[in-house]
This record gives C-alpha cells, structure tokens and sequence, in this order.
C-alpha cells in the first residue's frame, strides 16, 4: 500500500516538474510539495539514498553561490550530486530536487546532497535529514518580514542545532556567529579573512550587530572588511572573533577574485569581497571532506557565474547585465559595482513585494543609492518597474536622482524596451527574485531576434 | 533661509526597518523648499539640546536594544515630556512608540515600564500582525489617506479615553488588530506602527511635521511641491488593498 503511495508521489512530482518546464517555468515548489501531501515520508527516505554526505548550506546571502561552487567541486571530483536549484531553499523545493534526480521506484543513489536551505527551514528539515555539515555563510538584515528579527533568525538556527552532533563551518568574521561553540555546544570550524588591501576602519555599510552577543556592549572593530564583517573585540567582555581553522589570504580582487588558503591558491572569475567569501567558504567545507586540492583549484576557476548573478547578454550590439538584488548589502554591493563603470548607462530595476522577494519593501531605503548620484552624468534613465515601481522610483528621487531621468512602468516588457532604447553603452538590469525570470525571459527573446 | 535640526535619536540601535526614509525624506523636501536641514544623530548618554531641536525621530529595535534606549531615555524624560507638551514635532516608530506608553509586556510575561507620557500599554500576543496598511487620518483638518507596512508582535491598547489614534484603519492591523485605531497623535507627536519609508508615500504627513517645525521657527513655508512619484507610489499601495 505505502509503496503504491510513494511510486504515486513520484510519478506526481516528475510530471509536475516536465509539465512546468514545459511551460517554461522553474518547476521548483509544487512537484515537492504535492509529492510530500501524497507521501509524506518522501523526503527522509529519499535522503537515505545519498550514500557519502549531506551538506547543509544556510545564512542571509551568498548561499547559491556557495552552493554552486561546492557542486562544482563534487561534480569535478566526478561523484554524483542532488542539489536544490537557485533560490528553491524551502522545504518544498529541496523535496523537488530529491524527486528530479530520484527514479520512479525512490532507490536511485547519489554520492553527495548539497542543501542550499532557507533560514527559517533549518529546524524543518533537520527533522528529517542530519547532514554531515551545516555551512553558514552570514547574518545579514533581510527579508525582515517572514522572521521579525535577525536575532530570532539566529536563536532559531542555533537551537535547532544544539545536540545533533553536527559539525558547523562557520564564518569567524561574523560577530553573529561567534559564540557558537559554547551556544550549540558543537564542534565550530571557523573560516575567515586575514586583513586585507581592501579593509576599511570605518565601514559605511548598514552594520547590523554591533552589539557583543554576550553582554550587549557595542564592539570595537580594528577594521571591516564588508558591513559588519571584520576583526572585532567587545571591550566589555573580551568576547571577540574565533581562532580561524581556515584563512584566507593575499586577497586580490582585481580582475576576479584571488587569493590563499595555505598553500592553495585560487583564482575566480566572479568579482567583489561578497563572492570571495563564498569560495572560502566552499573550499573550506571541501577541504575538510577531503576533496583534492587541484580538484578544488580546477573547479572554482571554471565555475561561471549563476543567473542574476551579473549574467551578461548581447542585445542590439550592445552590453546588457541582469542582476538579482534581494537586500541592502546586495543592492549595494551592485550599485558600487555600476558607479565604477566608466560608460555610459541605462538602469532598470524591477521591484516585486512578493512572498520570495519579501513582502516589506523597507529595506530599499537602507541601502546607498546615493552613491549613483555621484556619477549621475553617467545615467541616461532609471526606468522602475514591478509590483512596486513607484517606491523605487520614490527611492532615486529621494537620493537627489534627477526626476527628468526616472520612469516609472509596472509592466515589466514595456519597461525592459523601453530601457534598451536609451543611448546608454551598456544595460544594467537589476531586479528582485520574483521579476528575475520573467526579465531573463524577456532578455533571451530580445537577444535571439 | 532657516536652518532645521532634527535629532535621530539612536541611530544604531533603533534602526531596524529602514526608517532612515523618514529623515531623508523631511531633509530633502526641506532643502527643494530652499531651506537647510541638519539630521544630528544622538547615541546613547549624548546630551540633546532640545532647545535647539525642532524635531525628533525614533525607530524600532529588538527587546534587548529597547531596554538599552529606555535606560537612557529616562533620565531626561521629563525635559523630553515638557517639548512635547510645548509642541515639539517627533515620530515615534514601533518600538519607540511603545516606548511612550506605561508598559510593555513581553511574550515570556516579563513587563518592561515605558516612559508613561500617555495612558496606553502594549502587550506581545501570539502571531505577528504583518502586511501592508492603509488608514484615513486627519491632518492639519483634513482627512487623508496614509499608506504604510506594519510588522509587530506587539498589541498596543489606549488606557486614557482621551487620547487620539493616528488614523482609522481602512485595512490591515494597527494598533492592536481589533479596534480599528493606529498609532496616536497628540499636538505634534505621531507615534505609529508604519515602519520604514512613511513620509515618502505619505508627503501630506511629512508636510504636517514640516508645518509644524517651521510654526514653532514662527517662519512661513507654503511653497508647493511637485509629488507626482509620490502620488504614484500611494496610489500603487491603496490598489493593492482596495
Ligand atoms: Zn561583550
């Protein structure tokens, strides 16, 4: 009876998933999630058919990119792999991923499974699935409103873990993570960066803790290296950053990223500090399970980057760059990125208040569009679109944007036209999650014209 | 051309929810109506001249940064309650909000005293009240519509008969989810469960503040501004809702 069920359930989920794609979707949440009502022990007993490892990867940002650079290690290696896609984090839509790279009778067997996992699906999914590792990348402000607080967030993934045995790679710079040992009582792997070129003392960014978790006393920091992370000390307590397990040096991000762990050297062609954390973090959760460190070197020079994440078109001859922004500290790091581009340029951004993109659109004004002012000569038009185009737009006027220069268009077709049909030299094209596949979409059939 | 000071009082601890809007909005609507604006952060134990304040704003913060902030808070609290009386223009968000009231009691049950300016307490009940929100309030004798995003546990209830919300609500929680009040307002004092950007979707309660600093400055400000993407940006919110 029970396996009637479960061949029901995945013959469901594999319909579900080739139908959606059929209709050009991502096909991510549905098929896992009917597939699991059918059969509700459908993901644990998948899970037991990964027969190395589990990694679980969580934290604000950064995690599918982290997620595919691990893979990308796996897959070098030549093991066999289940991996939820971009931005499927929930539930759901890791049971999606299971059901995809599953056969029909549910005993097809895979060397590894990598978890990009939601924050507020950790404890869900460690109901039913003990990874080897949790990987945590960083706390950063996001998506307030499905979690009330950041300090929620964090007292929620901790406790989930406490006394699973679990061992936990975490980000030594992230005064969020740095009590860890003693607040889980597990083994803590920390992963961080030496000081760097980059560094600042004073950091301009939305600085989300600066406050000791232990006693409450404001931190002392002797220098960021991006928002809140960096080299901090509480002159309360003495509380300050973890012994580092794996460090990060000699980090260059001219032309890419590079820089050292040890004696190995990596070269990426991703850019910015944000994404050299994430190949520190991949390589840290490799080296620790045992991977080769030429596999490890190989994989991440020839890892490209994922959708939205700066993927690049040729539209009309000319440059066009789709990027996703789902926070403050991402935003920024894009807008920092667009004013140190020299030419001239059209910019489209796509506001969504959907349930993916978060519902409290708050968070736009913590991030620093004021930047773009600084080089305004340089902007032909800032063209606003989604749910929410005239928040956007209300955010560019108010960062003492040039109203002549802001458009606002819901519609996210007219829009896109209407920015490629400025006179900058390159595009920039940034949207929320939710707008982030239907301007992809939009993209590909402007280019293949 | 007159000089504005508007103090933002604990920037880094009541700072959660992008709030910053508020005082970009007010510094930059004062500076296109030709006149200078000074946003001066106050931390904790920083000594504030009110005298030389013509506005205050506050934010929310978690439990743990609320209790900071009201240690401070209230070693100066009388001189703080005497401005407000006198007619001193300040917002108060969410946490700062329940600030002014008598007490807030938390999840766990534990109560933590406010300022008690005004007869009203907040209680933490089960289930976030979350989404966006819309209520008529009465400006400067004139209903009208505020357009906003709520996101609180905490249920705030009026003890003093007397005291006037902020707005009726049209849709969504306010103040408690039951009785259809938001925020307060008394003389020039708003304090509210509409985080982040208010004022820029809200131009007709920014222009109230503006109005009422430049009174208190006995300077008259009546030049018109163009907020047509502000307008937008409204209209975008009360569709979503009717
Ligand atoms: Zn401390």
């Amino acid at each position: 009876m029970f396996k009637i069920r479960k061949l029901l359930a995945l013959v469901t989920g594999k319909a579900l998933i080739a139908l959606s794609r059929a209709l050009g979707g991502q096909g991510t949440n549905l098929p896992g999630r009917l597939a699991s009502f059918i059969y509700p022990p459908l993901l644990s007993e998948l899970s037991r058919n990964i027969t190395g490892a589990c990694f679980m990867v969580t934290g604000t940002n950064g995690k599918t990119t982290t997620c595919n650079l691990a893979a990308a290690i796996i897959r070098e290696q030549g093991f066999s792999i289940v991996h939820n896609q971009a931005g499927a984090n929930m539930l759901a839509g890791i049971t999606t991923a299971f059901i995809q790279n599953s056969d029909l009778l549910g005993q097809r067997t895979h060397d590894y499974a990598l978890l990009e996992t939601d924050e507020a699906n950790v404890a869900p999914l460690l109901q039913i699935i003990k990874p080897r590792y949790i990987l945590i990348t960083n706390f950063f402000r996001d998506q307030l409103d499905r979690y009330g607080e950041l300090d929620i967030t964090v007292k929620l993934i901790s406790s989930a873990v406490k006394g699973t045995g679990i061992e936990l790679i975490l980000n030594a710079d992230d005064p969020l993570q740095s009590n860890w040992p003693s607040l889980t009582g597990l083994k803590c792997l920390y992963y961080g960066f030496d000081h760097t070129a980059y560094d600042n003392l004073d950091s301009a960014d939305s600085r989300e803790c600066r406050y000791c978790m232990l006693c409450g006393h404001e931190l002392e920091y002797s220098y960021y290296h991006y928002a809140q992370l960096g080299r901090f000390q509480c002159p309360h307590c003495g509380h300050h950053n973890q012994q580092l397990d794996y460090v990060g040096s000699e980090l260059s991000l001219e032309d890419g990223i590079a820089f050292k762990i040890g004696d190995l050297h990596l070269e990426s062609r991703l850019q910015g500090f944000y994404n050299a954390y994430n190949i520190l973090a991949a390589a840290t959760l490799a080296l620790e399970s045992g991977f080769g460190k030429d596999i490890i070197k190989r994989a991440i020079a020839s890892h490209q980057p994922a959708a939205g994440r700066m993927e690049n078109f040729i539209i009309g001859g000319k440059q066009v760059f789709l990027i996703l922004v789902k926070n403050p500290t991402g935003f920024d790091q894009s807008l920092a990125m667009l004013t140190g581009d020299i030419h001239t340029k059209n910019i489209f951004m796509a506001l969504n208040d959907n349930a993916a993109d978060g519902r409290d659109i708050s968070w736009i004004w913590d991030t620093q569009v004021e930047l773009l002012a600084r080089s305004e000569e340089k902007i032909t038009g800032l063209i606003c679109s989604g749910q929410r185009s005239g928040d956007m737009a209300l955010r560019f006027k108010y960062a003492g944007l040039d109203t002549s220069k802001i458009v606002i268009e819901p519609y996210l077709r007219k829009a896109i036209e209407r920015t490629l049909g400025l006179e900058g030299q390159v595009t920039y094209i940034l949207c929320t999650y939710t707008a982030l596949f239907a301007c992809r979409k939009i993209l590909l059939r402007l280019r293949d014209r | 051309m007159a000089k504005f000071v508007i103090a933002h009082m604990y920037p880094d601890l009541m700072n959660l929810y992008g709030d910053r809007g508020n005082l970009i909005c007010l510094q930059k609507r004062l500076e296109w109506l030709g006149q200078e604006c000074e946003i001066r952060k106050c931390f904790l134990g920083d000594q504030v001249d009110l005298g030389k304040t013509d506005m205050f704003f506050m934010g929310g913060g978690s439990d743990r940064e609320q209790e900071l902030v009201f240690q401070d808070l209230r070693t100066r609290s009388e001189e703080l309650w005497q401005a407000v009386q006198d007619g001193l223009p300040g917002l108060c968000i969410c946490g700062a909000y329940q600030l002014l009231g008598e007490f807030y009691k938390a999840a766990d049950g534990t109560i933590m005293p406010g300022l008690a300016f005004f007869g009203l307490h907040t209680v933490a009940e089960p289930g976030r009240l979350i989404g966006n929100i819309l209520i008529e309030a009465e400006i400067d004798g004139s209903p009208s519509s505020i357009v906003g995003f709520e996101n609180h546990g905490g249920r705030t209830y009026f003890d003093d008969p007397e005291l006037k919300p902020l707005g009726k609500v049209l849709r969504g929680f306010g103040n408690n989810g039951k009785d259809k009040t938001e925020g307060l307002l008394y003389r020039n004092l708003v304090g509210s469960y509409l985080h982040g950007p208010l004022l820029p979707k809200n131009p007709v309660l920014a222009d109230f503040f503006i109005h009422a600093m430049a009174e208190r400055k006995r300077i008259s400000i009546d030049v018109r501004l163009d907020d047509g993407i502000e307008t937008i940006a409204h209209q975008q919110v009360e569709k979503m809702l009717a």
